[in-house]
């Protein structure tokens, strides 16, 4: 379903409506339709069978030096040309107590196609085996009964066709489709302790750009008896022991700990305080950008909408700047944002164009895409076999980390102790916590390519009103020296 | 689309699709949204949210489809494609039908609906907020925050003759006072929330954050370590909140990670803890009815400290043998979750004031307000950990001295409510973080020995 000739010329004339406005000095025009279906099982009954549509326009307009934004879900000249009034009569409202002005730098006008390569379309796949993959793996994890209380297997996948029109000329149309596949096993002891197993990672991880060909590379079933063995184990664990040691973050966790502490603190407006109403502010300031010293030497992470499969990836954000890839930390120090055009402008800097909204009834804004810690040799084996005395964490269960992106704690669902580069024992409800710049200070080793899994988090939210967008991290496992463990 | 347009669309809808058995809900919201942040308001939204799930069963095979289309033509298109759908699923053996029409008629609820809210417009959002701006910013601070006025209409409608309708508002304000945009720094907050956008007390909230961030420079640092703690409502709120989210659901109930799971009638919790949902009360904006068509109902979910209910909706309450409570998660959430509250209410205790709370303390923490509470570390003893925000106090001697730099706790909240040893009689309405529709109410409370785990945050040295 392309966006149709009559959506394309609805847009066309609601901007041409804007550019009448002499007060209008930019204007958006942007249609979104997305399908999804998310498909649970649990417990050996669905729990949840469902698709969804989701259709209309959002309009932004900048005038008098302030912004308005509004949106419609219907397909009608007129009331794209109400939603474009709308825009235009809330940006002259908040223009009223501008102190300062928006200013949007100029840019080049965008026109082409971008489309998520797909192997198997995943909406063609009959839905009798969608659910039979999710019923052998739901089963498996329930086989034996015992201390598992509950299991539940669950798919979901979603197309979006995008349409941007700008009065700049922009005219760009993007086709993504992404999703995947993942369970989890409930495990429950006789003292009523409950532990959680997660495949193949945190719920919400496995999600990739890309067809039906994901989740036959995750081979749920196959998984299915270790992850129940694992929450079962967990019961039993000994809870982490308190105190400095060496961590080893396995790569889904990794993923967690670049979403958190790497992130989200550089979003550029959440460091100029426009995001203060929901998550705070960021540490990495803009009088620190090329000196302050992030992590060790060999930590580079980068901001890259190109790369394949990731749910970051795209032909344009949604300001249509092209995508890119940037460095956010290079060789340890800190050297860009993630920005729009109207932040990177207050800096004098160009915008690594991030900017994303989760729907059409949304206001675009800096989004992460795909940051990633860029890999460098070797394998995880090595690296325990390296490590004389520490904890391997993997698959994270709880995050909370402060407003401005420095004092973390996260918590993980397995935990392995190493001893003498071997893992000896299994650890229950273990935490590590820290101050993001001396942790990855702390990174003296990063697993290379072969190791350096793509993760999507389906769920990152961020903005008032709350969206959740999609976003990835490519994540090496990594070790870091001297971090405060424990249990919760 | 008023409430009775939006009822009769689907009613007739499910009249043309001719399904035995099926049902139809669906809300509109419009909202305006006015997000300012470093002196502009550089969020200024209006949006339209709309939102209809269509179900369809099978003998037990059920299905779901949803659309942004709130036309008859695409909601008859939805029960159609739902119809298609279900008999390609497996049997829930737990479905029981769709909701009929012997639901018993709500308790009287107080006022839900303010005309002043649902023809707020842009104009008028910036007329109320201009002062806020000013007075923070003529106090050398900068103003972040947000109004967001909401009109919100439902309807549910099924096959049993079922049909019911509802209209509401719900305006929220909340306001930051910083020491600096983004970078930290001395920080005050305020907020208010109710049906009537008019009747927001703007200008108090907005000297309370004023005066917490004047007060907050030039903090002090402590180390980790046990602290008696006086924990303001929003701070109380959102640890409970997440108590809502991890464990009183039937969901978390039935798969044992709730703190309740197991132990309904027994002591969970000190006695200081008594927690109801109460959906009707002249807090919060709850609908009479959940997304099933079902009543809501008070629920009693921990009474002194005694595990005592758990909150269900129609697919749920089969599974651990109850029966809805009328908390169907809401539409939008796209049937990922389990029951969850709608309007969370912790009982005031005997305090007469936070001041009275203070005096009870010779060394501790005064905490305004929490940071990125997480309730996932152990759901079952529901260990949450998180950071304290916008205006925290070392108190000596039962007076708030100084101010103190942000420090993260790690505590059992069901543990650290046996500490409990006093509870303001006042509550607050804390607009939920996470359940966005929701609110939570609370008191303050002083905690004896709350549980910090890292020290007070500090300045990344540069190099």
């Amino acid at each position: 379903m392309p966006v149709s000739a009559r959506v394309r010329a609805l847009a066309a004339a609601a901007l041409d409506h804007a550019r009448r406005d002499p007060a209008v000095e930019y204007a958006e025009v942007r249609w979104v339709d997305e399908r999804s279906e998310r498909l649970r099982i649990r417990d050996g009954a669905p729990d949840g069978i469902a698709q969804n549509t989701s259709s209309g326009f959002g309009v932004r307009v900048l005038a008098g030096g302030a912004w308005g934004f509004a949106c419609t879900p219907i397909v009608d000249e007129g009331a794209l040309v109400r939603a474009i009034d709308a825009a235009t009569a809330i940006a002259r409202a908040s223009a009223r107590v501008a102190k300062i002005k928006a200013q949007l730098l100029p840019a080049e006008a965008q026109r082409g196609c971008y489309t998520t390569p797909l192997g198997v379309d995943p909406f063609s796949v009959a839905l009798e085996q969608k659910l039979a993959d999710l019923e052998r793996a739901e089963a498996e994890l329930r086989r034996g009964g015992g201390a598992i209380k509950s299991a539940e297997a669950a798919m979901s996948w979603t197309e979006v066709h995008k349409l941007l029109l700008t009065s700049e000329g922009t005219d760009v149309e993007q086709h993504f489709v992404y999703g995947g596949a993942g369970m989890q096993a409930h495990a429950i002891g006789d003292d009523g302790s409950a532990q959680r197993r997660s495949f193949p990672g945190t719920p919400g991880t496995e999600a990739l750009q890309g067809g039906y060909e994901i989740v036959e590379r995750v081979s749920l079933a196959e998984h299915a008896p270790r992850i129940r063995d694992e929450a079962i184990e967990l019961l039993q664990a000994a809870p982490c022991p308190d105190g400095l040691r060496d961590v080893i973050l396995g790569s889904n966790q990794m993923a967690l700990q670049i979403h958190e502490s790497c992130g989200h603190p550089s979003e550029l407006d959440r460091a100029l305080g426009t995001e203060i109403s929901l998550a705070g502010g960021s540490f990495l300031q803009p009088e620190q950008l090329g000196k302050l010293r992030y992590g060790s030497p060999i930590v580079t992470l980068t901001a890259d909408a190109t790369s394949e499969a990731g749910l970051g990836t795209f032909g344009w954000d949604d300001e249509a700047t092209p995508a890119r890839k940037t460095a956010l930390v290079e060789e340890g120090v800190f050297v860009d944002y993630l920005s729009s055009r109207e932040t990177a402008a207050a800096l004098g800097r160009r915008s690594t164009g991030t900017v994303r909204a989760s729907s059409w009834n949304r206001l675009p804004m800096i989004r992460m895409v795909n940051v990633s810690l860029e890999p460098r040799d070797g394998t995880l084996d090595e690296l325990v076999a390296d490590t004389a005395d520490g904890v391997l964490f993997d698959v994270n269960k709880s995050w909370s980390i402060d407003d401005l992106r420095l004092n973390f704690q996260f918590s993980c669902e397995v935990a392995w102790e190493i001893k003498h580069g071997k893992r000896v024992r299994l650890l229950r409800d273990a935490r590590y916590t820290g101050m993001t710049p001396e942790f990855w200070r702390g990174c003296d080793a990063i697993c290379g390519p072969n190791e350096a899994r793509i993760w999507g988090i389906d769920n990152c939210g961020k903005g008032d009103p709350m969206q959740t967008m999609q976003v990835a991290h490519r994540a090496p496992p990594a070790r870091f020296r001297k971090v405060e463990v424990g249990h919760s | 689309m008023n409430e009775a347009e939006l009822l009769l669309a689907l009613k007739s809808a499910l009249a043309r699709a001719g399904e035995p058995e099926a049902d139809l809900y669906a809300q509109l919201s419009r909202r305006g949204f006015a997000r300012f942040a470093v002196g502009r308001l550089d969020q200024h939204m209006a949006l339209e949210e709309p939102q209809a799930l269509a179900r369809v069963a099978r003998g037990r095979r059920v299905a779901e489809v949803a659309t942004t289309d709130l036309s008859e033509a695409a909601l008859l298109a939805a029960i159609q494609a739902a119809a298609k759908l279900a008999p390609r699923v497996p049997e829930d053996p737990s479905f029981t039908g769709f909701a009929a029409l012997d639901q018993p008629p709500a308790a009287a609820t107080a006022p839900r609906f303010a005309a002043a809210t649902a023809s707020c417009d842009a104009e008028r959002r910036v007329d109320l907020l201009a002062p806020a701006l000013e007075a923070v910013t003529s106090a050398g601070l900068v103003p972040t925050g947000a109004l967001d006025t909401a009109l919100t209409v439902q309807a549910v409608a099924t096959t049993h003759g079922l049909a019911r309708a509802h209209t509401g508002t719900s305006a929220v304000f909340k306001i930051w006072a910083l020491e600096s945009a983004g970078a930290g720094g001395a920080a005050g907050h305020g907020h208010d929330a109710g049906i009537d956008v008019e009747r927001l007390d703007i200008e108090s909230e907005t000297r309370r954050a004023i005066d917490d961030a004047l007060r907050s420079r030039q903090p002090i640092a402590l180390p980790a370590g046990e602290y008696d703690t006086v924990l303001e409502a929003p701070a109380l709120s959102e640890l409970v909140e997440w108590l809502g989210m991890i464990g009183f659901g039937a969901r978390e109930f039935q798969q044992g990670s709730s703190p309740l799971s197991e132990r309904l009638g027994q002591r969970i919790s000190g006695s200081a803890l008594d927690v109801v949902e109460d959906p009707f009360g002249p807090h919060g904006f709850a609908s009479p009815f959940d997304r099933d068509g079902v009543t809501r109902q008070r629920v009693t979910l921990i009474e002194r400290g005694v595990a005592r209910g758990v909150l269900c909706d129609r697919a749920w309450a089969p599974r651990i043998g109850r029966n809805s409570t009328g908390n169907a998660s809401p539409a939008g959430s796209f049937s990922e979750g389990g029951p969850v509250p709608a309007t969370l209410v912790v009982s005031g205790g005997s305090a007469e004031s936070t001041d009275e709370l203070v005096r009870g303390v010779e060394r501790g923490l005064f905490v305004r307000r929490l940071h990125y509470v997480n309730g996932m570390l152990e759901p079952r003893r529901a260990v949450m950990t998180g950071l304290t925000r916008d205006g925290t106090f070392l108190i000596e001697n039962g007076k708030l001295t100084h101010p103190v730099r942000n420090l993260r706790f790690t505590d059992s909240l069901l543990e650290a409510f046996e500490r409990v040893d006093a509870v303001t009689r006042a509550q607050r309405v804390v607009p939920n973080w996470w359940l966005e529709s929701g609110v939570t109410v609370a008191p303050a409370v002083r905690i004896r020995r709350f549980r910090f785990s890292s020290g007070s945050q500090r300045a990344p040295d540069p190099s």
